[in-house]
C-alpha cells in the first residue's frame, strides 16, 4: 500500500525506524522488571516512614528532626534531635507514634519507590452507580490499572488494595497499604452529590472535616470500614501527626491541580472543589502520606458517559500520575549544610 | 546465532474473541479464544483431556471451567486461572504451527491495544516462557505493519472486546496516535441479545447462538434480506425474524465509532488530514458488518469526505503482520528479547 508513493528503499527505512519503536518498547518492558527489584528491593521495615530515620542513625549517620515546627508557627529556629546509634537502636517505634513530631521532609530525602492504589468499593459493594448501569467499582478498578500501568513504566513499585471484583472493608485496605510498606497511597473513588448538574473533582487528605458536608462525605466513605467506634480514637491517637499529614496535603494539591487540569480539556464544564481534609477512614490507618481521590461525579449524566470512554478513563488515570510526578519532583534534598546551623551537641 | 532452518517465526493474533496464527513455514490456523479445563476426574474421563481450545472447549464447556481470557480487552487480573488461560492458548497456537524438533520459535504477539496499554507487565509475566523470545505489539499496529500502511492511515480495529483506532503517522505509533472504546463486538451482542429477548420472549438461545446469528448476519442501513435464524421455542426449533434487532444492535456501533474516528482526524497535522481521511482501514471480525464502512465514509463526508475499506482477510490480517515483524526484526533485537 505504501509503496504507491513511496520507493522500496524508503519503505523498507521507514518499517525499519517504525520496528526499532516496537523493539525498544519489549525491551524495556523486560528490562523494568529487573530494574525495579535492582532499585527498590529493600528489607521491608526500610519502607516505613518513621524507621528510615532509625535506619540512617542505626548507620552511624547523623539525622536532623525538626520538633514541632509547627507548633512553634516556625518562628523560632527548628530545635534539632541528634540522634545517635545507641539512643536509635533503644528507641520504640511505638514511642514515636506516643510524641508525634513533624519531620521537615527536606531534610532528607525520602525517596517514593512504591506507590499503593486502592480502587474504592469492589463486589457486593458497587459505590455510587449512574442511570446507565456504569457502576464505581468498576470505574475505580479500571483508573487504578492504567494508574498502575504508568506508574510502572516510570518504574515505581505498584502495589493494589484489589486488582479484581472483590468486597474489601476499609481495615483489610489499610493493612493491606501498611503491610506492603508503600510510600504513598492513594485511594481513587468516584462521587455522586445531589446536586445532578455538578462536573466536579475533589481531593482529601487526612484532617478535620472542613464543613457538613465533607462530614457527610467522610460518613458514607467511612462505612463499612471494620473499624470500631474505639478503634477510631486509637488510630487518631496513632496517626503520625505532622510530617504525614503536610506531606498529604501538599500531595493532594499537586494531584487536584494536575486533575482537574488535565480533565478540563476533555470536560470544559468541570468545576475544581479543590483540597479538602476530612477524617476518612482509609486515610486515618494508613501509616505513609495518603489521599482520596473523587475522580469525576457519577450523578452527572454527562460525566457519567465520559467515564464510560476508556480514552477519558486513561485521560483521569495520566492527570493522577502527572499529581503524583509532580509531588515526588518536588521534594529536593536539602543542602547538607542546612542541617548543621542548627546542631546542637555530637 | 540460529542459521534459519533452526528458526520458527510465528505471528500471533490473541484476540478476546479469536487468536490465529501464522507461521515463516507457511502453516496458518484459527481457534476461538476458550480455554477450559475439566472441572473434575469424571469430566476428564469424559473430554479424554487435561485441557481443551476454541470450539472443542466451547462444546463441552458444561464440564469444563471455561475461561475467555481477554475479555474486553484485558488480561483479566486476580485470577491465576485467566493467566493460565492466555499461557496455554499461546503454547496450543504455537503448537498448531508445528515447530520441528530443537526449532527454536520467535514470535510476535498482536494484544488488543487496550491490554498492551493497562496491563503490559502482567500480560509480559503471563506469556513468559511459551516461546523462546517473545515480542508484544498493539493489534492493530500490526495490521498496518502487515500491509505496509504505515503513512497517513488510520486503522479501525473493530474486535471483540474493544475497537482499537490507531494512525499511522511514519513513525511507531504513541498514545496520542491511538484510541480504544469498550463499543465493540461483544457489546453488540449485549444489545442483541436484549432486543431479540424482549422480541420473542418465548425463545431459548445462548450468547454463542446471538455470537455466531451476528457473524452471519450483522449490518447497518438498509437490510439486503431478511434476517431468519432458528431457535428453540418450547423444544420446538423455531425460526425467528430478527431483522430490526440486528440493525439496532449493529448501528449501537455506528455513532461512538464515526465520533472517535473524527476527533482522531483532527488531531493528525492539518496538511495530512485528507490523506489520513482517504486511508481508512477496517480490520478485526466487526469489519464484516455489512453497511459500517459505508456508515463511517458518511460521517467522513461531514468533514470534505473520505474512504473507509475493510481489510481483506481480516482474520488473519493481524497475525500476517505479526508474522511480517518477526522476519523483519534483526536477529541481535532477537536475542535481547529472549526468555
Amino acid at each position: 500500500m505504501l509503496s504507491e508513493s513511496f520507493g522500496m528503499s524508503e519503505l523498507e527505512k521507514l518499517k525499519k525506524e517504525i520496528l526499532r519503536g516496537a523493539i525498544r518498547e519489549n525491551v524495556e518492558l523486560l528490562d523494568d522488571r529487573a530494574y525495579i527489584e535492582r532499585r527498590f528491593w529493600r528489607p521491608r521495615w526500610q519502607w516505613r516512614w518513621p524507621a528510615r530515620a532509625l535506619t540512617a542513625a542505626a548507620a552511624g549517620v547523623v539525622v536532623f528532626l525538626s520538633v514541632n515546627a509547627i507548633s512553634t508557627g516556625g518562628a523560632e529556629k527548628p530545635e534539632v534531635l541528634v540522634v545517635t546509634p545507641g539512643t536509635a537502636a533503644q528507641a520504640p517505634l511505638a514511642g514515636l507514634h506516643q510524641a508525634p513530631r513533624a519531620i521537615a521532609p527536606t531534610l532528607f530525602r525520602l525517596e517514593v519507590g512504591k506507590v499503593v492504589l486502592d480502587p474504592g468499593h469492589g463486589g457486593a459493594d458497587p459505590g455510587a452507580s449512574a442511570a446507565s448501569g456504569l457502576v464505581e467499582k468498576e470505574v475505580t478498578l479500571d483508573v487504578a490499572r492504567r494508574l498502575r500501568a504508568l506508574l510502572e513504566e516510570a518504574r515505581f513499585q505498584v502495589g493494589m488494595t484489589r486488582a479484581d471484583d472483590r468486597a474489601l472493608a476499609l481495615r483489610e485496605r489499610v493493612a493491606m497499604a501498611n503491610a506492603e510498606h508503600a510510600d504513598l497511597f492513594v485511594s481513587i473513588h468516584v462521587n455522586s452529590i445531589p446536586q445532578k448538574e455538578a462536573r466536579a473533582v475533589e481531593t482529601y487528605f487526612l484532617g478535620a472535616a472542613d464543613g457538613p458536608q465533607i462530614a457527610e462525605v467522610a460518613r458514607i466513605e467511612n462505612q463499612g470500614s471494620g473499624y470500631s467506634l474505639s478503634d477510631f480514637r486509637q488510630l487518631l491517637d496513632g496517626v503520625y501527626a505532622g510530617v504525614r499529614q503536610e506531606e498529604s496535603r501538599r500531595l493532594a494539591g499537586e494531584v487536584q491541580k494536575s486533575l482537574f487540569s488535565g480533565l478540563h480539556e476533555a470536560n470544559r464544564e468541570l468545576y475544581d472543589r479543590g483540597v479538602k481534609s476530612a477524617p476518612l477512614a482509609v486515610l486515618i490507618g494508613t501509616e505513609m502520606p495518603g489521599i482520596l481521590v473523587e475522580v469525576s461525579c457519577v450523578s452527572n449524566e454527562a460525566e457519567a458517559r465520559l467515564l464510560a470512554r476508556t480514552d477519558y478513563r486513561q485521560r483521569i488515570a495520566a492527570s493522577i500520575f502527572q499529581g503524583l510526578r509532580s509531588y515526588m519532583d518536588s521534594r529536593e534534598p536539602a543542602p547538607r549544610t542546612a542541617g548543621r546551623k542548627t546542631e546542637k551537641g555530637s | 546465532m540460529a542459521g534459519k532452518k533452526d528458526l520458527l517465526h510465528v505471528g500471533i493474533d490473541l484476540g478476546t474473541s479469536r487468536s490465529a496464527i501464522t507461521a515463516s513455514n507457511g502453516s496458518r490456523h484459527v481457534v476461538e479464544s476458550y480455554v477450559g479445563w475439566p472441572v473434575d476426574m469424571v469430566a476428564r474421563k469424559v473430554v479424554k483431556k487435561p485441557i481443551l481450545f476454541g470450539r472443542e472447549a466451547l462444546e463441552n464447556r458444561p464440564m469444563l471451567d471455561l475461561h475467555r481470557p481477554l475479555e474486553r480487552g484485558l488480561i483479566k487480573e486476580g485470577s491465576e486461572k485467566d493467566e493460565a488461560a492466555v499461557r496455554e492458548l499461546l503454547r496450543h497456537l504455537i503448537s498448531l504451527a508445528a515447530p520441528t524438533e530443537g526449532q527454536k520459535v520467535q514470535a510476535v504477539v498482536g494484544v488488543p491495544a487496550e491490554a498492551l496499554r493497562v496491563s503490559r507487565q502482567n500480560l509480559r509475566t503471563a506469556v513468559k516462557g511459551v516461546a523462546d523470545a517473545l515480542m508484544i505489539v498493539s493489534e492493530p499496529f500490526a495490521v498496518a505493519y502487515g500491509l505496509d500502511a504505515l503513512l497517513h492511515t488510520m486503522i479501525i480495529d473493530i474486535g471483540a472486546g474493544t475497537t482499537d483506532f490507531c494512525v499511522m503517522n511514519g513513525r511507531y505509533p504513541t498514545e496520542e496516535d491511538q484510541r480504544t472504546l469498550t463499543n465493540a463486538g461483544d457489546a453488540v451482542d449485549d444489545q442483541l441479545m436484549m432486543l431479540v429477548k424482549a422480541r420473542h420472549p418465548e425463545a431459548r438461545f445462548s450468547i454463542h447462538m446471538i455470537r455466531e446469528w451476528k457473524e452471519a448476519n450483522g449490518f447497518v442501513g438498509e437490510p439486503g434480506a431478511p434476517v431468519h435464524v432458528t431457535a428453540p421455542v418450547s423444544g420446538k426449533p423455531t425460526l425467528l425474524d430478527i431483522t430490526s434487532e440486528m440493525r439496532k444492535a449493529c448501528e449501537t456501533l455506528v455513532a461512538p465509532l464515526s465520533e472517535t474516528m473524527l476527533d482522531l482526524l483532527s488531531r493528525v497535522e492539518p496538511e495530512y488530514q485528507e490523506r489520513v481521511r482517504r486511508n481508512v482501514l477496517l480490520a478485526g471480525g466487526g469489519s464484516q458488518i455489512r453497511g459500517l464502512s459505508a456508515a463511517l465514509e458518511k460521517a467522513l463526508a461531514n468533514v470534505g469526505g473520505g474512504s473507509v475499506r475493510p481489510i481483506e482477510d481480516p482474520v488473519f490480517a493481524g497475525a500476517i503482520g505479526g508474522l511480517a515483524i518477526a522476519l523483519d526484526a534483526p536477529g541481535e533485537d532477537w536475542e535481547q528479547l529472549a526468555g
